[in-house]
Order: C-alpha cells, then structure tokens, then sequence
C-alpha cells in the first residue's frame, strides 16, 4: 500500500529505488554498468517516443473539435465513436502516401530537415517534469537546456526551406529565422525573470518555489501573458503563422514535403504545442502541484488549460503583418519585458 | 510616450473583446447539417425540377399545350406535343411534355407563363444522374403526384378563382 501510495504521489522515490535495484541485478552478472544504463535510454525515450504520438493524435483531434465549436460547427464526427479515430485514419494515409522528391531537391538536406525539428522537440522532453519526480534528467541548467534545445528548430526549418528548392520554402524558410530569432529574446528576458525569482534553474526547484499556492502567476501576470505571445510566436502557431501563411506562401516551408517527412512536421508541430505549454505550467502554474489529485493528473490539467487558450488565441485572431511582426517583437515585447525585469530585480532586492 | 501606452491598452482591450466573441460562440449549438441524415426544411416556393402534377379531381394534368411555357423558357429546354384526337384534330391536351434538366436554370419564368397553374417547381433538388439520357424527360406519363404543403398551395392556384 506504502509502495502504491509513493508510486502515485512520490514517482521520483520508488523509481530510483527500481533503478538502484536493477543496477544490483545487473552487477551480479558482472555485467558493465554502462550497458544497462544504455538500455534503459532506449527503453525511456521509446516511451517519450510512444507519449508524443499518441499526445499529437489526441492534440489534433482536440484542436479540430475545439476550433469547430468556436466556429460553431460539429468537427471529425464520422470515424469511430464521435470521431476520436479520425486522426488515425489521417496518420495511416500519410503514412502509406507516395513520398515525393522534388527533383531540384538538395536530397540529402531535404531528408535530414525534418529529422532536426523532431529531433529539437523530442530533447525537449528531457527536462519536462511530468510529476514529483517523473522526469528524466533534472539537469542543474534545466531552463537554459530548454532554451538552447527549442532553437535547434530554426535549423531544420530553414534547411527544409532551402533545401525544396523553391521560392515559397525559401520565403517561409527566412520569415521562420527571423521570427524565432526576433520572439526568443523577449522569452528568455521572460524566463529569468522566474528564475530570478525561484533562484535557480533547476525545473524541480522552480517548481518547489512555488509550494503552497505562491504560484508565479499571481507575480508576473504580466510575464505569464508575454510568455504566451513569445511563445505562440516561436511554434509558428497563428497568429504568428507566417513561415506557413496559406495566403502568401501556399505552405511555407512545408510546400514540398509530402507522407511520412512531412507527417514529421506536423507531429513536431503539435508536440512544440504541448511543450510550450508544460513550460508555462511548470514556470507559472506550479507545475504538478495541486491538492487531491495525483501530481501527473494535475500537470496534464494544467498544460491541457494552457494549451485550450494558445487554441482559443489562434482561432480568433487573424493573422499579424509581416512588416508588424519585428515592430511587436522589438518595441513592444522586449521593452515591455526588460521593464518587468528591473522592476523584479528591484523588489526581490529590497525584500530580500 | 502616452501613445505608446495607449495603444498597449487599446490593443489588449481589443484582442479581449475578439476573445469574448468566440467564447460566446463556444456555448451556441452548432448550424451544422449533417446532409444525408438530416434534411433541409425547404420553403413553400422552392424551385426544384419542373413537375407536371396530377390533379387528383380530374384524375390528370392541367395542361392545355397552349405553348406559353415553351415561348417563356428562355433556353428552349421545354418541347410539347399537341394530343391528336381520333378525327385527326389538334386537341387542347399534351401528348408529350419534353423537358430537359440539363439546360434547365430553374428560373420560374415557364410556371409564371401558364394560365391553368398545369406545371409547378417541385421539392427534388437531388437530380444528379449517371447518364445524359437521363436527364431528358418527359412529364405527361410520368403522372406526379405532389403531396403536403405544397399540394395545398399548389391546388390554392386555382381553386378559389370565382367559377372554378
């Protein structure tokens, strides 16, 4: 009963216990301990694997009845029980689709783009803490790590933009750069904020600063409302689109790619979604905690909340203008930020 | 300076009122008609294909081949063939009622034309077919019946014109 109890509410205890007793096993068959730990890398990030898409085709199935009672229509409604296997039969046709390669293409980089992006979104998973102690690494940098690995992205995005061969990609490509590069600094401004006011980066004590209901929130509204626009603006979600303005662009940087490359993109698309919103939850809402409820329920509750308003957001507004996009980023976000940033500073200073 | 503040607040005013407007449409059931399921409720006037309906007191068509309707249509999708009685005369009936769905425009104008209300617009709206002989029809033995409201406003015509 002990061993239930601690297992729901106290993940990190009984899994390291595990771990502990694993790595014993494995010394009686004088085995090297490396191997093991190997093994166990695979198995976790096939799990994290296993987690994303199934998230993404919940995510999507979700955003597409969300957006349909907004626009008050009915949404997938056909395939299986009030169209939950909707997203299914979408993921099986892309996946048994023709995978098309321009022929100006360049091959190898318009292979690997795709590969980037996951792959950004995927590291990502590595400091998210879904639990007390339900986290893979808790590295001592675990925000810093988070900022660097979410800029990995561009990379991809602007090497699939080049590598199509054509003048959309390219466009869709350069305005994605630019975006990610103008919104990551108001964000980073953002997030040391908090860590200034947890003192540290560590995701475990951010969450432990704000034990007993002192979440950041009720701080830095200010700073919660930002890091909603900085980061809607850094996932490409509308209203902050325009790497893939149908529009203008046809698709963005995605025009070319086709089945299971650009099933990628979309998948990394929509887990980018969750991420964002775990970090807000886990630097503002006080991440798993809450009262009654086991703490990984109550972190999908609160991610979830976040993610239903970034939806809400993007199927009300319309899409920014290009030549407003830098002006929002550089006048008014970053100035907006630096100053709750001093004002902060001041504060915790004077309080102590 | 003071600008610059007021288009902050003016801004975020404005997005908040854009967000309580979708909110509000969260919570309105849904306009969505889920077509082969549920059905339209088409109004009394519809104008689906030409129908030559029955006049059940009479026990057949109200035509009279006066040709009106052939003169009013203006794409010609209309043709009729005068009855020939037994003594080699044209009667005032129709023999054949020729109509052609696949020029038809469903303009009204054919109904509008006929004094003795003898064709009408019906409810069919579903009128895709495999092949183009299909869509060549030919009213007088096809024997439509109309049924419900718009029976009644169809008899409504000419049954209360005085001497009827």
């Amino acid at each position: 009963m002990e061993i239930l109890k601690d297992l729901i509410y106290n993940t990190g205890k009984p899994l390291s216990q595990f771990y502990q007793w694993l790595h014993k096993l494995w010394a009686g068959f004088n085995f090297p301990p490396l191997v093991l730990d190997i093994i166990i890398q695979f198995i976790v990030a096939f799990v994290i694997f296993i987690f994303i898409a199934l998230n993404a085709l919940w995510i999507i199935y979700y955003e597409r009845k969300f957006s349909a009672k907004l626009q008050i229509r009915k949404g997938p409604n056909r395939v299986g029980p009030i169209g939950l296997l909707q997203t299914v039969a979408d993921t099986i046709k892309l996946l048994i689709k023709e995978d098309i390669n321009p022929v100006k293409a360049d091959k190898i980089v318009f292979f690997i783009a795709p590969g980037i992006v996951f792959l950004a979104t995927f590291l990502s998973f590595l400091v998210i803490p879904f639990g007390n102690g339900l986290i893979v690494a808790d590295l001592s940098i675990g925000v810093l790590y988070l900022i660097a690995v979410s800029g990995l992205a561009v990379i991809g995005i602007l090497a699939g933009g080049w590598a199509s061969n054509n003048k959309y990609s390219l466009i869709g490509g350069l305005r994605s750069a630019a975006q990610i590069v103008g919104y990551e600094i108001p964000n980073m401004i953002i997030i040391l904020t908090v860590v200034m006011l947890a003192g540290s980066m560590k995701m475990s004590e951010i969450i432990n600063a704000q034990s007993g209901y002192k979440w950041f929130v009720f701080y830095q509204p200010v700073a919660f409302l930002l890091f909603l626009i900085a980061s809607n603006a850094e996932i490409n979600r509308a209203p902050f689109d325009l790497p893939e303005a149908e529009s203008e662009l046809v698709s963005g940087f995605i025009t070319e790619y086709s089945a299971m490359k650009f099933a990628f993109f979309f998948l990394a698309e929509y887990t980018n979604l969750f991420i964002v919103s775990a970090i807000a939850t886990t630097l503002f809402l006080g991440g798993w905690q809450g009262p009654v409820l086991p703490p990984f329920i109550w972190f999908i509750i609160k991610t979830y909340a976040v993610v239903t308003f970034l939806m809400w957001i993007r199927w009300t507004f319309p899409r920014i203008r290009v030549d407003h996009l830098m002006e929002f980023s550089w006048k008014y976000l970053l100035p907006i930020a630096l100053i709750n940033l001093i004002i902060t500073a001041f504060i915790i200073k004077i309080t102590g | 300076m003071i600008n610059y503040i007021k288009n902050i607040i003016t801004g975020f005013i404005s997005l908040c009122e854009g967000l309580w407007v979708t909110l509000k449409h969260f919570f309105r059931p849904s306009f969505t008609l889920q077509y082969p399921e549920q059905r339209p409720k088409l109004p009394l006037r519809f104008r689906g294909r030409l129908v030559m309906p029955v006049d059940k007191e009479k026990n057949d068509n109200r035509c009279t081949a006066c040709m009106l309707c052939v003169k009013a249509c203006p794409n010609h999708s209309i043709a009729v063939e005068k009855l020939i009685g037994e003594d080699g005369k044209p009667k005032p009936k129709a023999s054949k009622y020729y109509y052609n769905l696949a020029t038809c425009m469903f303009c009204n104008l054919c109904v509008e034309a006929c004094s003795f209300a003898a064709i009408v617009m019906s409810d069919e709206y579903e009128l895709a077919v495999y092949e183009k002989e299909k869509l060549n029809l030919e009213l007088v033995s096809e024997k439509y019946n109309l049924t419900g409201a718009k029976e009644k406003w169809w008899q409504s015509k000419f049954k209360e014109e005085p001497g009827e």
